[in-house]
């Protein structure tokens, strides 16, 4: 035998006998022989948590650990199955780490349901060879050199997740296999975003992939049950935005969670589900995470309002907001608070937003505006009640007037347009939109007084009626008793 | 005596009866009459504003345009599109109700509450609107346009 | 004014004869006994047909008959035409009181057993138009075009489709196809407005001159009463008055309930819709309807539906023809049989009715 062989098998023998397990007196022998090989697997694995606590190579590769001989330990009868491919290698992983009783032997505290959750995400799904799932545990967590995800050197650890999501998910050839409409660019966005720049400058506690997206169970945001999913999503960001002792060291407010719930926003997403009405995302960003610019606000809520938009950017109201740098549309509706808009916004009371600005004294002409504005939608108000309350009792008492209660529509439309038309803050627009509501109102309050009137005229047309046919048929009795009592009359006399 | 005096009142009883009668009757003929001939006469509305919709000539509806009429108590929005063919959507907003309206500028269907988009199949392609519009048929017999439900 | 009257009778009278036919009127006499009340029956029944057609004429004036425009036509007549909303509502309630008018007279006649000779011929058209009269009320019904009308059709024409042989075909010539469709608001429209007023015309112009040439019925046991005891009014213008006073009460009536009571109007029928809850025919139909409710779905070997028609037919039939197998009133005997039979059906008419709404 060579010399340098000769050395291994002797400091086999010698490392072989003086190790020891937990499990008993033999020694791990196959990490004995393979060390003394210097292969890069026992090397990673002298780091490696499971090594700390006692596992043996044969507790995830088979056969028998304390074997010294070769053919023994690596014996296919007393399961030995070699280095595992595709699914077999998360299998070996949940054999322990699905199993609670075995997670209690070892005092450990992580949850066991990692392999189940990764069976049914998106990652579960059968690769491109269609043999084996495209994720396994060690595509993220590494095969032999596993640490805590507490422990900086780990793949998952928050300042390298970013990292190990990417060696797939930034690969444009290789997520065309899988999601070709699915974008690459997360990265390149996220650097741009708050929670991007605090991760490159090593901020553990910000928000990274698997903050958002979870770890295991991670599904298409597109999914129901998905953390990312709109109606789920604002619980998700609050899960650290609405946590004052989380974020006491970055000195931003923590109560948006809390206000976008009240909000119209929130309550039509989170408890009407309605999917139109923006979560976090659609005002922030997803990946590169921002608050909007001060003069891109009006932009951003555009984007459904865009009619509200394109008012107030024609409108005089928005140089004099750049120039004061007030956030547009925020200045007036809040950002994360906003209420429903109504008329109580508008005009010169203490509680309308123009009288921040505007008063008798300061900016008059946009007081006296904002006073004749709210004026008049409060008559158009006025009025479409009025016209209702008139339809709603014609039809009570039983008169056809679908025509009119159609009618109404246009006069709520008219509404709608009128507080719309506000963002233009010019007065011959606004009263042009008004006007129509004005006219529509009236002609379906006449429609519906005269359909009372109507109403009461056939009763009072069937009593002047009845009193007829009853004059007509006393008197008929009477004649007809007269007729045969002046014949019995004549029958008598004769 | 007696008898003649009788005879005189009796003959007055006579002609009272008889002109209560008479006028009675005739104010009865009159109460018939006067609505027989107010419901012969044509209502200002001359016409039976009707659901399936005549909705006018072919040649009055201009060519890429929209226009709501009354279907019953909803508003149907109808579209002629640039090369003369005749759609009939719903024009209420499967987001929030709102009356939609075309325009000719973008093209589109377009909801001016949350800025909602649709196509000319009625299809909601843009902005909240959870569903596509109903669609209603368009029949034209001779000149005359007419929306009914759809079949 | 009498003078004017004076000579247009004489005018008149040259060229018609007038005179022989006045004679005949005022030698008409009624005769007055206990039961003299039920004579004002048929008079009312004629006066609400009457109405009924007048009503109807001013209806068609507005009314469009097809499927897209009969409903919205008479929402038009309800809420745009000067007392389109009295003539409509008038037209459908005066429809159902003319059937109960009908039906009351057709059982007074029955008790009073004035189907016997020599009045069979009589007996024999009465009872043709009250299926007319019925037959009116279905079809006038469907013109609304509402949603209740159009699942009642559907489920009367379904009844009709049940007949052994010729039902099917028949359903098909009612529907106009072979489901309710505009086609079967046309055929309706024609039946209810031209050929049911046809038939109905002819067989009332012979009722009547039957009536005028063969005076009114007495009660049997009259024969027994010397004649010179037996009440009796002049026709003309005792009876005739009496007559007017009723009809000017039924008016008044009428116009009370259009006013109070109005018709409905209802959902315009969509026929993909699912049938209402609670469809139901016409109180006049009611008791067939329930009838065969109650009928078990087979029975041996025949369909329940069909036993139950076919039943309804038959029992339809003999009730028509009682003047030739009720010998006894014929010979100007009492039959207790009669009696029996008339109260067994107004006892099983009136609790199958109620059942039809109670249940």
């Amino acid at each position: 035998m060579k010399g340098r062989t000769w050395q291994a098998i002797v400091a086999l023998v010698v490392i072989c006998s003086l190790t020891s397990t937990p499990f008993g007196v033999a020694a791990d022998q196959c990490r004995t022989c393979h060390e003394a090989l210097g292969d890069k697997p026992s090397t990673l694995f002298k780091r490696d948590i499971h090594s700390q606590k006692g596992v043996s190579c044969a507790d995830c590769h088979g056969g028998v650990a304390s074997a010294e001989d070769m053919e023994r330990a690596m014996d296919k009868s007393k399961g030995f199955i070699g280095v595992p491919k595709g699914d077999a290698v998360s299998e070996v992983c949940a054999k322990c780490h699905g199993d609670a009783k075995r997670m209690a032997q070892f005092r450990s505290m992580i949850p066991i349901g990692q392999f189940k959750a990764l069976q049914t995400s998106v990652h579960g799904r059968l690769s491109t060879t269609g043999k084996e799932r495209i994720v396994q545990c060690t595509t993220c967590h590494n095969a032999h050199g596993i640490v805590q995800v507490a422990d900086p050197a780990s793949p998952v650890y928050p300042l390298n997740v970013v990292k190990t999501c990417t060696k797939c998910h930034a690969d444009a050839a290789f997520m065309q296999k899988y999601n070709p409409s699915l974008s690459v660019d997360q990265l390149e966005k996220y650097r741009t975003s708050v929670h991007g720049m605090r991760n490159a400058k090593g901020d553990p506690k910000t928000a990274e992939c698997a903050s958002c997206h979870g770890s295991h169970e991670i599904l298409p945001a597109a999914d129901v049950r998905s953390r990312a999913y709109p109606t789920n999503l604002p619980g998700t960001c609050a899960h650290c935005h609405a946590d004052a002792g989380y974020m006491k060291a970055y000195g931003i407010p923590t109560d948006q969670f809390e206000k976008f719930s009240k909000s119209v926003h929130g309550v039509a997403l989170l408890e009407k589900h309605d999917l139109g009405a923006p979560a976090c995302n659609k005002c922030h960003g997803n990946h590169g995470a921002t608050p909007p610019g001060v003069e891109s606000i009006s932009k951003v809520c555009g984007s459904c309002h865009a009619l509200n938009a394109d008012l107030f950017s024609s409108s005089p109201h928005k140089k004099a907001f750049d120039e004061r740098k007030l956030p547009e549309c925020e200045t007036c509706h809040g950002k994360h608070e906003i209420i429903a808009a109504t008329d109580k916004l508008l005009g010169n009371s203490q509680e309308a937003v123009c009288s921040r600005c505007h008063s008798e004294r300061e900016r008059a002409k946009g007081y006296q505006v904002a006073g004749t504005m709210r004026s008049l939608i409060d008559s158009l108000e006025l009025l479409e009640r009025k016209a209702q309350l008139l339809v709603s009792d014609a039809e009570q008492k039983g008169m056809e007037i679908s025509e009119a209660r159609f009618k109404l529509r246009d006069v709520r439309q008219a509404r709608l347009e009128a507080r719309t038309k506000v963002h233009s803050f010019n007065e011959g627009q606004f009263r042009e939109v008004v006007a129509k509501g004005f006219a529509t109102a009236l002609v379906v309050g006449e429609e519906g007084q005269q359909a009372i009137d109507e109403y009461y005229f056939r009763r009072l047309g069937l009593g002047v009626a009845t009193l007829i046919i009853t004059i007509v048929a006393i008197s008929l009795y009477m004649f007809i008793r007269r007729i045969e009592r002046s014949a019995v009359h004549k029958q008598t006399s004769i | 005596m007696d008898g003649a005096g009788n005879m005189q009142s009796e003959k007055s009883k006579r002609d009272f009866l008889k002109y209560v009668l008479g006028g009675g009757l005739m104010a009865w003929v009159a109460s018939v009459v006067y609505p027989l001939f107010a419901y012969l006469k044509p209502p200002k509305q001359a016409e039976v504003e009707v659901s399936s919709v005549k909705v006018g000539k072919l040649a009055t509806i201009e060519k890429d345009s929209g226009t709501i009429v009354r279907f019953g108590n909803k508003p149907v929005i109808l579209l002629r599109t640039s090369n003369g063919e005749l759609r009939a959507f719903s024009a209420t907003c499967t987001h929030l109700d709102c009356t939609v309206q075309y325009r000719k500028d973008l093209g589109v269907i377009w909801c001016a509450c949350h800025n909602g988009k649709y196509d000319f199949n009625g299809k909601n392609t843009a902005g909240p609107p959870p569903r596509p519009l109903d669609e209603f048929r368009v029949v034209v017999q001779g000149e005359e346009v007419f929306i009914s439900k759809n079949a | 004014m009498s003078s004017i009257l004076k000579k247009t009778y004489e005018w008149i009278d040259k060229r018609v004869q007038l005179e022989t036919l006045v004679e005949f009127m005022g030698k008409k006499y009624v005769p007055v006994h206990r039961h003299s009340i039920w004579y004002y029956f048929g008079g009312v029944s004629l006066f609400l047909f009457i109405i009924q057609v007048v009503t109807g004429i001013l209806l068609l004036l507005y009314y469009k008959g097809s499927e897209q425009l009969a409903f919205e036509s008479i929402q038009f007549i309800m809420s745009k035409v000067q007392f389109g909303w009295l003539i409509r509502s008038i037209h459908s309630w005066a429809a159902n009181l003319f059937i109960l008018s009908a039906f009351i007279h057709m059982f007074s006649v029955f008790f009073e057993r004035s189907y016997r000779e020599p009045r069979e011929i009589t007996w024999i058209t009465g009872m043709f138009m009250l299926f007319l009269g019925m037959g009116f009320g279905f079809s006038g019904y469907l013109l609304p075009w509402n949603e209740l009308a159009f699942f009642a059709t559907k489920v009367g024409t379904d009844i009709a489709g049940v007949l052994p042989f010729v039902g099917k075909p028949i359903m098909v010539f009612l529907r106009g196809g072979d489901e309710v469709t505009g086609a079967t608001l046309s055929r309706f429209f024609g039946f209810h407005v031209a050929v049911l007023p046809g038939i109905f015309t002819v067989l009332l112009s012979i009722h009547l001159v039957l009536v005028q040439r063969q005076g009114m019925s007495e009660p049997m046991g009259m024969e027994d009463v010397p004649a010179s005891e037996r009440k009796t009014m002049p026709f003309f213008p005792n009876f005739l008055l009496r007559d007017l006073l009723f009809w000017l009460i039924v008016l008044n009536v009428l116009a009370i309930l259009a006013v109070f009571f109005p018709w409905e109007l209802g959902k315009k029928a969509d026929a993909f819709a699912s049938a209402p809850a609670g469809i139901r025919p016409e109180w006049y139909f009611m008791f067939m309807f329930q009838t065969l409710k109650f009928i078990p779905a087979k029975v041996l070997f025949i369909d329940g539906e069909v036993l139950g028609v076919l039943l309804f037919g038959a029992a339809g039939l003999l009730w028509m023809i009682v003047p030739f197998w009720d010998r006894k009133s014929s010979r100007g005997e009492k039959s207790r049989l009669i009696n029996y039979v008339g109260l067994f059906v107004v006892v099983y008419i009136i609790i199958f009715t109620t059942l039809g709404y109670v249940l």
